[in-house]
């Protein structure tokens, strides 16, 4: 028999799938912010935040929104090297494949770019900024100078070297956008909402208050974290569920169990 | 799947290493607890002794009732005095009037004789040194030594008597004397005792007993007689009633 566990489990699997994107206010402003942004003239944005705190979800669910009535394009992954990247970019450019053993000529892409000046306006979303070196980040802001390509770059922000980019990238008088993480009552909203949306009622109203409290406490609002911490919980109750029934209460999820899976995941050093 | 086994185990390990610090915060308030009880107490010790002394209760025995501490004392401190007026009443007349009424002659070892004295009564119609009772805080610190019954913790409780004229202790040794069949211990401590406290009632009842029981009855009835007048102890008449039978 399957356990009603094991349907709440699949609904915290970390993906950047646009229909599992739940809509919360934070999210909310930063999309709007965004969106706002992008109308503006500024040639580059940065969208700044830690691992975690749903660029990526955003970056695509703008993509998503916006594809339809604007030319815009979303580079999830980073390209491995400065050659795949303009050959990418030259697609985008051209809307035409780069012919077999040619590479792209950089100034000949700047000039391709300033004769489209008035004619197209395009927007290219770099996720995962913080992998491309610098001597490329320096071109993608030459090809950002010809006003034709707008970047909204996506960047961590870690303790150290991110802060490091983000001042690199701030001295350029870019538009800046900072996520961060959920407040107690937005990672709340967020659980529910979830798992809700799969109607899993009951196991959502099995998270009491003080449940959400705790939950908070370990994953400080960031929602890849409460995903996996989510996870882990409902797949021990899962366990619980086909081994040993007595030891969980349906109507209440346990602290020893969300207890049990900060340990698992390292939250928690016993 | 986990090892949930395994994570049971840790998580028990954590819940443990979590309650530490409650568990050393209770036990330093229990140990702050009895520390802190033990100093009060301490002090409220030391605060009700000086009290104690500062108020010291002078007992000075009633005109009218001659004691039988009082005259113990008497007989003690005046020998030299009852020598003479035994020389002098013996040459005058060898019939001397007993005043019975609010007297009574105490005889008994520690009693002094003179060598050439006749067997005369004595009569003690005025106390010419009163002694000074002193009423001391009654301590219960006997109540460990009731339940030993070696000899050296009756000699450490007469001891501790001769140090702190404690009626509790002199009132434990004349009943237990009493009880062991020991007549004579019981009669000198349950003198003692009321030479220290004449008000004590069970001392004045030991006494008599163990005076009846050592074949002095009248002059346990006699004690017996002279205690009701002055108390109107209810068991000190059933006790007279029960000798005189």
């Amino acid at each position: 028999m399957k356990s009603r566990y094991e349907a709440a489990k699949n609904v915290f699997i970390d993906s950047v799938d646009i229909d599992d994107y739940i809509e919360l206010n934070s999210g909310v402003a930063a999309y709007k912010q965004l969106e706002y942004s992008m109308d503006k003239p500024v040639k580059m944005i940065l969208l700044f935040g830690r691992p975690g705190t749903g660029k990526s979800i955003l970056l695509n669910r703008i993509t998503e929104k916006l594809k339809h009535q604007k030319e815009i394009h979303y580079f999830d992954t980073p390209a491995i090297n400065e050659k795949e990247f303009f050959h990418k970019l030259f697609k985008v450019l051209t809307k035409k494949d780069l012919p077999q053993n040619t590479e792209v000529n950089f100034s000949a892409l700047v000039d391709f770019c300033k004769n489209l000046r008035g004619k197209r306006e395009i927007i290219i979303l770099l996720d995962e900024a913080q992998m491309y070196g610098s001597e490329m980040m320096e071109k993608i802001r030459l090809l950002s100078d010809t006003r034709v390509v707008k970047f909204i770059v996506s960047l961590h922000k870690t303790d150290d070297e991110d802060l490091i980019a983000k001042e690199h990238f701030q001295s350029r008088i870019w538009e800046v956008i900072e996520l961060k993480n959920a407040t107690q009552d937005e990672q709340t909203l967020y659980i529910h909402k979830k798992l809700l949306k799969k109607n899993l009622f009951e196991v959502a109203n099995s998270i009491k208050e003080k449940n959400m409290k705790l939950i908070h406490v370990f994953t400080q609002g960031n929602f890849r974290e409460c995903n996996k911490l989510l996870f882990t919980i409902f797949e021990i109750c899962e366990y619980y569920d086909k081994n040993e029934p007595s030891k969980i209460k349906y109507e209440n999820i346990s602290r020893k169990i969300i207890e049990m899976s900060a340990i698992k995941l390292g939250y928690i050093d016993v | 799947m986990y090892d949930i086994k395994l994570l049971e185990e840790e998580w028990k390990r954590y819940k443990k290493k979590k309650r530490k610090p409650l568990y050393a915060f209770i036990f330093s308030i229990l140990i702050l607890g009895t520390l802190a009880f033990f100093f009060l107490n301490y002090k409220n010790v030391i605060v009700s002794k000086f009290e104690n002394n500062e108020s010291v209760v002078v007992d000075k025995p009633k005109p009218s009732v001659i004691l039988l501490d009082s005259a113990l004392t008497t007989l003690e401190v005046k020998k030299e005095i009852i020598e003479k007026s035994i020389v002098e009443k013996s040459t005058n007349d060898n019939n001397v009037e007993i005043e019975t009424d609010d007297s009574f002659t105490i005889d008994d070892p520690m009693r002094y004789k003179h060598p050439n004295a006749k067997k005369v009564s004595i009569t003690v119609t005025e106390v010419i040194k009163k002694p000074v009772i002193v009423e001391k805080p009654r301590k219960k610190m006997h109540l460990n030594i009731i339940e030993t019954t070696s000899a050296s913790a009756y000699k450490d409780v007469a001891k501790r008597f001769a140090d702190t004229s404690d009626t509790d202790d002199s009132l434990f040794l004349a009943r237990t004397y009493y009880e062991k069949g020991n007549n004579k211990k019981a009669i000198y401590w349950a003198l003692k005792t009321n030479k220290v406290n004449s008000n004590i009632e069970e001392s004045w009842l030991i006494f008599a007993k163990a005076k009846a029981r050592s074949g002095h009855k009248s002059e346990a009835i006699r004690i017996l007689s002279s205690y009701i007048k002055r108390s109107n102890s209810v068991d000190a008449k059933a006790l007279l009633k029960k000798l005189k039978k």
